[in-house]
């Protein structure tokens, strides 16, 4: 297969930057999005090029480093797929496909198709974490959940914070992604301990940096991760419950 | 022994994106504004649906004249004699128009926060319901905000916009047995306002632009005030639609009824 590929090549943080076209002319349809990019860097290299810069670790989905854009879409034309799972067989032989870095200004770019993401690490390091003493473990049935709640505290806890959600959103905003964190811990007994602290910080953290929730529902189209929409009314719930308890931590 | 960081000498080097600046969470905090769109929103609808009930008086089979100006007639006295004259009027427009302000002024500011904040590359986006009505809130808003001022200015005020035969003088005398009352007659005016086709028009086109405003802002209510219950969002999305075609079928009718001599 053909493939003509728009990248965006940006050389520092500082930099202007500006799309560069190439060929790459033995494409597989069974390629992911990634290895396109790394065929296109083989190219790149043996022609004395500067390779382009990416991001990728696991590329099985489950680690969330490999953000990017594809025909201004995150991840690429599949709803709910991380780029490294997504396929040249989306496209069609002599297409162009335009690889830009995640949107949002809150994650400025690094280089080329690299995005600075520690913005989301910055909401969880603001309490999606749980610093109570949790002991040693407990007797079994001692500390009781329910089925129910465990599956869905599993579902929100899925997230594995690509960003994707920021740059699907119009507004940039964050709100799946702390939203999925915050319902998560809130459905489990030791998070329970912090849950309205963890609110209140980590709302205010995330609208520190990120935008505005407009129920628009772009980002749980683009979550590889699934995470319902109705982690977007999570955060005002927690954090309207928040307000409720004044100085109380949970 | 040492660990594999410490070896690399490049470790400085690896550049590092500007970070936004560590200035304090913006005030007031956006989820707060989010909660008085939705509480003044609300409000709103409330209004609106209250609005319509008098409206649809016009539609009454014997003497909707007299029902509709009788109405007019009791909302400026309402809760007397505990409050005097029209001081429930005036509460009620204090109201109104302190829930506008705020709602605009947090729309505003919202939408300034949003487009801050996202990014230069353009986004393929998904044409769905919400993502065509839901982008264009502050259009419609801002439409909304204009017919307000019309609105009153027409049928309320009379001035600049209002028909030729507008009156806000006691000409209606209303009969309840042996009393009579002079009552200004708010039927002819909505009716000699209405048979200008252009006032009409823009009536029924304001309708359908609020029906839309609705049809999201109701969904965004459910959010904002953090409905997560899969139960209470579907039968809200279902309510939604249905708010916003009651108030758009139930107020428009009205312009087109009487261009069509429906009433008169
Ligand atoms: C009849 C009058 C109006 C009604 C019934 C109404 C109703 C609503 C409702 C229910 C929402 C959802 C609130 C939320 O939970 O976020 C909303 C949102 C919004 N309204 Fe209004 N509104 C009216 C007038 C206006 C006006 C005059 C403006 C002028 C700027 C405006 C601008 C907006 C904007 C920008 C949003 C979206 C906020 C966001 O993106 O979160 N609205 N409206
Ligand atoms: S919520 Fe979904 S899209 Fe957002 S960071 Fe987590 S996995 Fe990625
Ligand atoms: S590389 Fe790990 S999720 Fe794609």
């Amino acid at each position: 297969m053909r493939l003509i590929l728009e990248v965006w090549r940006q050389e520092s943080p500082d930099a202007e930057g500006s799309f560069e076209t190439h060929e790459v002319l033995d494409a597989t349809p069974e390629m992911s999005l990634l290895e396109l990019l790394d065929r296109l860097n083989h190219q790149l290299v043996d022609n004395d090029q500067e390779p382009v810069a990416f991001e990728s670790d696991c590329r099985e989905g489950i680690c969330g480093t490999c953000g990017l854009d594809v025909n201004g879409v995150p991840h690429g034309p599949e709803d709910n797929v991380p780029a490294c799972g997504q396929h040249v067989r989306s496209f069609a032989d002599g297409q162009t496909v335009r690889f830009t870095p995640f949107r949002a200004k809150s994650f400025p770019v690094i280089r080329d198709l690299i995005v600075d993401r520690t913005g989301l690490d910055r909401i969880i390091q603001a309490g999606g974490t749980i610093a109570v003493d949790a002991g040693t473990a407990p007797d079994a049935d001692t500390l009781l959940v329910t089925h129910d709640d465990a599956e869905r505290a599993l579902d929100f806890a899925a997230c594995i914070g690509c960003g994707a959600c920021v740059s699907a959103c119009p507004n940039g905003a964050a709100y799946l992604f702390t939203g999925a964190k915050l319902a998560h811990l809130a459905l489990i007994p030791h998070g329970k301990q912090e849950r309205a602290k963890r609110a209140r910080s980590m709302i205010a953290q995330m609208q520190h940096e990120f935008g505005p929730c407009s129920q628009i529902g772009e980002c749980a189209l683009a979550c590889p991760a699934e995470i319902p929409l109705v982690a977007i009314a999570a955060v005002n719930r927690e954090r309207l419950r928040a307000g409720f308890k004044w100085r109380k931590a949970n | 022994m040492s660990s594999g960081i410490q070896e690399r000498s490049d470790v400085d080097q690896i550049p590092v994106a500007k970070r936004p600046a560590t200035s304090p969470p913006p005030r007031p905090q956006t989820w707060l504004l989010k909660v008085i769109m939705a509480a003044t929103g609300s409000v709103f609808i409330m209004f609106l649906l209250f609005h319509l009930a008098g409206n649809l008086k016009v539609y009454l089979p014997d003497d909707p004249q007299g029902h509709f100006n009788e109405y007019a007639h009791w909302l400026r006295g309402l809760l007397n004699p505990l409050l005097p004259g029209s001081t429930f009027l005036w509460i009620f427009r204090g109201t109104l128009v302190a829930c506008l302000i705020l709602h605009v002024y947090s729309g505003l500011t919202l939408w300034i926060r949003a487009h801050r904040l996202r990014g230069r590359h353009p986004r393929k986006v998904h044409a769905t319901k919400h993502h065509l009505i839901g982008r264009t809130m502050l259009w419609s808003g801002l439409i909304i905000l204009t017919f307000i001022v019309f609105h009153l200015l027409d049928l309320t005020i009379g001035r600049v916009v209002e028909s030729k035969q507008f009156s806000t003088a006691p000409t209606y005398t209303l009969t309840h047995g042996a009393t009579t009352t002079e009552v200004t007659d708010a039927y002819a005016n909505l009716i000699h306002s209405f048979e200008r086709w252009p006032v009409a028009a823009f009536y029924v086109l304001v309708m359908v632009v609020i029906a839309f405003h609705l049809s999201h802002g109701i969904w965004s209510i459910a959010n904002d005030f953090g409905a997560t219950a899969h139960r209470v969002r579907s039968l809200i999305l279902l309510l939604a639609d249905i708010v916003a075609l009651v108030v758009v079928i139930g107020n428009a009718s009205i312009p087109l009824a009487v261009l069509a001599g429906v009433i008169a």
